[in-house]
């Protein structure tokens, strides 16, 4: 290889700096895949309590407070009001409320959407996938998703009206 | 008479046979210089009644082996005791395959009593057959530990020839400085040894006087507001407790020599009860380990090292160069194999993961490291002689901790985990 | 090894072959090159004298970056760092260990303040950090590296060998024997080509002077380990591609089809079963002491979907693909997809319960009807009443206001309130509580809760008759679903390392050379290990053509083994 000797040096130190770049960086930064702030808002196709299917892109141009919730866990009972309440508060400047009830059945989320009396957009997702694409562990969680689909900030935890307020006015000012 | 009953007997003659072979080496080797003898000859003839002796005791030993498996229904490599004895088995193989090769009988002074420690320790553990539990139940046991213990006998062997390597060739009667270092050095290794064998000294003592104290531990744990959960812990010492477990209390105490109660308690860092016994276990493997070398060297009046080294006189010291790097390059392939590679297809099969940092994978991992250091230092760094014996003697004790230390001090998926 | 090469402009070797810069040995006749004066050491036979690629006058960054990875010594550090690593990473357990602690809180707590330091020192995940990873990285640009440094010259050095070698050569290997020879020297060394041949030697003659070599190929194992080493490192990396890797645990309760998330699979338990060793199995110092298992084993059926898989408003139609009784060790295996006996739980689920409504007041029953504990119907006709399902509480309890809710999503403690409606009731209806589980109905006195709803002179109670109406998952298997498609890669990786491990250690490359001249025998030997086996060799050799040599004076001592 004697004349090729200095290109070949070239290109297997660059694919060491590309390979060893990448695998240090998958291994540092790659973490879990879940989504984090500034990140793409991962997909999701869920069946709504109206028996239509819900996507993330049908909200496209909207900003999207995704709750996930369920029935059986009290933090999530108690934010509802004030998610309602917002709900009617933004929905005219485009912001959607979007409840994703975790593993219940439908008569759970009936019965519970007419108990605590909301009427934003409510799908379930029996299989666990959109809390495995958001990697949702505690509940509630809510994902405040911007009118380009990417996530501006993640809230653990149960939510009050003030906090909520100030959450989607930022989303919708940007 | 039941085929694991003349199997225990089988293995019992093993260890008689070692010890007597070991003896008949000792004579061959230390005889040359009595009056009236022709040294060849003498080494020549004694040599070879002891390698005979030594291999009928392998034959006893495999046929130990061959015994139990047919008695228990499966490989006898299950469990500490098994694993331990099939060790010891391998040294003598690996030791048989090298004699074979180079014919040094002074190998046989050093490399059996690695088997005979090894199979003592494997006494230490219960022996009873234990049916195999749901994970050890693959022919991946055959092969991963039977080779990964194969593997590990070459680098003994290795440790052998690399440790006589250094009672050859150390001045031990310079007083310069890099061979007094060197003096200390040889003489720590071997003080470890004899530690070892007081730490056997003194279980099968206290085991024979059939001595037990026992101590219980209360642990209060807080896991939910207003839950209190208190577990009792209960540890039984099989030696005297000088020291006794952190926060503990005595359930029943055996005197000893007038020692009516533990002299201390375990520092707080300690957790839990058994780190206490294994702490007391140290201090008395020490104790004995120091009584042992005391004697020793009593009766010797010289440091240990100084004693032997009169013993290899006349030896190449060149081929036991050579003895150490082939037995280490003979097992690396059988290791790699073993340890790593069948590790990996096992982990595979029976966790869906081959390698997830394990302390026993990692320290499978970090004994192949070692090993690969030492043969880049030797074949391209042309490290050979003294410091290539050193790195064979560390080695060894890397292979040691990796199948004995981990055990004791990390606990891990591996199954031969929490064993004494 | 840098700068040890001499750097003169004149490497023109006496037997006039120009050799490049770095060379040891002359590539021709092997004369030992740039010696200011003649030395009786051993030579250099590393790499046969030959000049690396990294050996080179005025290096420039890219040189000093390939000179850097190219040094065994620089390679060594590497190793011995790694294993310095690796070993710290062993002193507490990692964090990958757990599946649920909070990190920041679990070192301190456990383990004190050193706890804490290993935590704050990021050694509680030291296989993933960015110093682990870049030590591989370095040890794979080494492994490359390394190679291409060396196996290149080595190979062109190891083809163009000459027969007739410079005197100095011979006699400054590690094997030399020099004798005197009588005979012609081509009819002496005509003779020894038999005995050579008979030990596998090949032999190249050119007059009174001799090459002999065999087993080449061991000096290619330590090359072939590398390459092995870093396929086996590159497929490492590639599991995590997106796509090549899956790795979920999941609950599969008996007798159900569940559906295995990102994949259009599902996967039937059958039934999972848990046997335990026997008294009579066990050894007698365990009798009632201990309990072993014998068997973990998950019978499961594999479907994949074959239609509607995805619209989550219809039901996904599926075919079934494979079926496997999964033990430890013994997965399910389809496609690439494997599924793994993890873990288990005995406690029974309650799926559906067919209750009887029945008058208490006569004993008449008007029939029963089917409760699902998932998506019930909201509605049922038993006889000559109707049961309208009004509320659904899978683990019934109270909240702090009294109000009855669900405590979690999994039927602990079913509830269900029921409106009925027909003969001698209020128009209205009257309100029943149902409790299917015979505990929760003492625990919350379904009785005078219903009396309380209905009334003293309520007449109808729900009740199941037997156990055959009562349908229940028995136990709950955890499977570990794995996709792992790089694997065979690393296998690959693997299975190389070991045949280089075995060609380069179980074999040695042994070279003979001589010269009979003037009736003098000059033989150097050479094998890149066993020197002892060599000796011998050479020795038994020698004896066919009756020349006794005792092995050891053929070690000319020192030099590399």
């Amino acid at each position: 290889m004697g004349k090729a000797r200095k290109p070949i040096q070239i290109v297997i130190l660059f694919l060491i700096v590309l390979l060893g770049g990448y695998a240090i960086g998958s291994s540092v930064f790659g973490g879990d895949g879940k989504p984090k702030e500034g990140s793409r808002a991962p997909s999701f196709e869920l069946l709504g309590l109206d028996g239509q299917t819900h996507t993330l892109k049908q909200y496209k141009g909207k900003a999207v407070v995704l709750n996930f919730w369920g029935s059986w866990c009290s933090p999530c009972v108690q934010e509802m009001p004030a998610l309602q309440a917002q709900w009617e508060k933004w929905r005219d400047q485009g912001v959607v409320v979007v409840g994703v009830n975790v593993g219940e059945d439908q008569m759970t989320v009936e019965n519970f959407v007419k108990m605590v009396g909301i009427n934003f957009p409510v799908v379930m997702d029996t299989g666990r996938d959109a809390v495995r694409s958001y990697g949702i562990s505690p509940m509630p969680t809510t994902f405040f998703i911007n009118s380009k689909g990417k996530v501006d900030s993640i809230h653990i935890g149960q939510l009050d009206l003030s906090t909520l307020d100030a959450q989607i006015g930022k989303l919708v000012s940007r | 008479m039941s085929l694991l009953d003349f199997s225990s007997d089988v293995f019992i003659a093993a260890f008689f046979l070692y010890s007597g072979a070991f003896m008949l080496f000792t004579i061959a080797i230390m005889g040359r210089k009595w009056s009236g003898r022709d040294p060849k000859a003498h080494t020549a003839r004694w040599g070879k009644v002891a390698f005979t002796v030594s291999s009928v005791g392998l034959l006893c030993h495999i046929a130990y082996f061959v015994t139990r498996w047919m008695g228990s229904g499966h490989i006898p490599v299950s469990n500490m005791y098994e694993f331990m004895t099939f060790l010891s088995m391998m040294v003598m193989v690996a030791f048989t395959v090298i004699f074979a090769i180079y014919r040094k009988i002074i190998l046989g002074v050093f490399a059996v009593p690695i088997s005979i420690i090894v199979m003592a320790y494997a006494a230490v553990f219960p022996q009873e057959v234990q049916p195999l539990i749901p994970s050890l139940q693959s022919i991946y046991l055959n092969i991963h530990v039977t080779l990964a213990a194969t593997g590990e006998s070459f680098f003994a062997v290795g440790f052998a020839a690399g440790l006589m390597y250094l009672l050859r060739t150390v001045k031990f009667d310079s007083v310069e400085k890099v061979d007094r270092k060197q003096q200390r050095l040889v003489e720590f290794t071997l003080f470890s040894i004899i530690v070892i064998i007081g730490f056997l000294g003194s279980v099968f003592a206290f085991r024979g006087a059939g001595y037990e104290t026992v101590f219980v531990r209360q642990n209060v744990t807080i896991d939910s507001p207003g839950q209190e959960n208190s577990t009792i812990e209960k540890v039984s010492y099989k030696m005297p407790p000088i020291v006794a477990p952190y926060h503990s209390e005595i359930e029943s105490f055996q005197s000893f020599l007038g020692m009516k109660a533990p002299l201390f308690e375990a520092p707080a860092w300690m957790n839990g009860v058994n780190a206490g016994r294994k702490f007391n276990t140290v201090i008395w493997s020490l104790i004995s380990g120091l009584l042992l070398y005391g004697v020793i060297r009593l009766i010797a009046r010289k440091p240990l090292g100084k004693a032997i080294h009169p013993v290899m006189d006349g030896i190449d010291e060149g081929d036991l160069d050579e003895i150490a790097y082939r037995a280490i390059a003979i097992g690396f392939p059988i290791f790699t194999l073993g340890a790593l590679i069948f590790a990996m297809i096992w982990a595979q099969v029976a966790w869906g993961r081959f390698w997830g940092w394990d302390p026993k994978e990692v320290w499978a991992l970090i004994t192949w490291l070692f090993y690969s250091a030492y043969l880049h230092l030797r074949l391209a760094r042309g490290w050979q002689g003294r410091k290539s014996a050193w790195l064979a003697v560390l080695g060894f004790l890397v292979v040691m901790f990796t199948l004995v230390g981990v055990n004791l001090v990390i606990a891990g998926l591996h199954s031969y985990a929490g064993t004494d | 090894m840098m700068g040890h090469a001499p750097f003169i402009a004149n490497t023109k070797c006496e037997c006039g072959h120009q050799n490049p810069v770095g060379t040891v040995l002359c590539e021709a006749c092997g004369k030992p090159i740039g010696e200011e004066f003649d030395s009786s050491e051993n030579l250099e036979m590393r790499y046969d004298g030959v000049a690396r690629r990294s050996q080179r006058v005025n290096p420039g960054v890219i040189d000093l970056i390939w000179n850097f990875f190219s040094s065994v010594k620089i390679a060594i550090y590497l190793i011995v760092l790694t294993l310095l690593g690796s070993m710290l990473g062993t002193v507490f357990p990692q964090e990958s260990t757990f599946l649920n602690i909070d990190a920041s809180t679990y070192y301190k707590e456990q383990y004190g303040a050193a706890g804490q330091i290993y935590y704050t020192l990021g050694f509680s995940h030291t296989y993933e950090s960015w110093w682990f990873v870049s030590l591989l990285v370095m040890i794979g640009a080494s492994l490359v590296i390394c190679s291409l440094d060396r196996v290149l010259p080595l190979y062109k050095a190891l083809t163009r060998q000459k027969i007739r070698k410079h005197r100095q050569f011979l006699t400054r290997q590690k094997v030399v024997l020099i004798a005197n020879i009588e005979e012609d020297p081509e009819v002496w060394v005509t003779r020894l080509l038999q005995p050579l041949k008979k030990k596998g030697y090949r032999v190249k003659v050119d007059g009174g002077a001799l090459l002999a070599e065999k087993h080449r190929f061991s000096r290619w194992g330590p090359y072939v380990i590398h390459i092995g080493l870093i396929i086996f490192l590159l497929a490492v990396l590639a599991r995590g591609l997106p796509g090549l890797n899956m790795d979920q645990h999941l609950a599969f309760p008996q007798g159900e089809i569940t559906r295995i998330p990102d994949t259009t699979y599902y996967l039937k338990n059958e039934k999972f079963k848990v046997e335990f060793y026997t008294e009579e199995e066990m050894p007698e110092e365990f009798r009632g002491k201990k309990v072993l298992p014998k068997l973990y084993q998950t019978s499961a059926v594999l479907y994949q979907c074959t239609a509607d898989c995805i619209d989550p408003s219809k039901e996904p139609q599926l075919s079934e693909v494979a079926a496997h009784d999964i033990q430890v060790n013994s997965p399910l295996e389809y496609k690439g997809l494997k599924a793994y006996q993890f873990d288990y739980d005995l406690t029974p689920v309650l799926r559906s319960v067919q209750p009887e409504l029945i008058n208490s007041a006569n004993g008449e029953s008007y029939g029963k009807f089917m409760l699902e504990m998932k998506n019930p119907e909201r509605s049922f006709q038993v006889g000559p009443y109707t049961l309208t399902l009004k509320e659904k509480y899978l683990d019934f309890g109270l909240n702090e206001e009294g109000q009855p809710v669900s405590k979690s999503p999994y039927p602990n403690a079913p509830a269900f309130l029921f409106l009925i409606k027909g003969p001698d009731l209020p128009s209205a209806g009257q309100q029943y509580f149902y409790f299917p589980k015979q505990v929760d109905k003492a625990q919350f006195q379904q009785a005078s809760i219903n009396d309380k709803l209905g009334g003293q002179d309520r007449f109808l109670e729900l009740d199941v008759a037997n156990m055959s109406d009562v349908d229940f998952a028995e136990s709950t298997a955890y499977l570990n679903i794995r996709v792992d498609r790089a694997m065979p890669f690393v296998w690959l990786g693997a299975g190389i390392v070991m045949l280089g491990l075995v060609l380069g250690f179980y074999w040695q490359h042994r070279r003979i050379w001589l010269i009979v001249s003037n009736g003098e025998l000059t033989l150097g030997g050479h094998t890149n290990k066993n020197w002892f086996g060599f000796r011998r060799e050479i020795v038994s050799i020698l004896e066919r053509v009756d020349m006794a040599v005792d092995e050891k004076s053929l070690d000319n001592g020192g030099g590399l083994a």
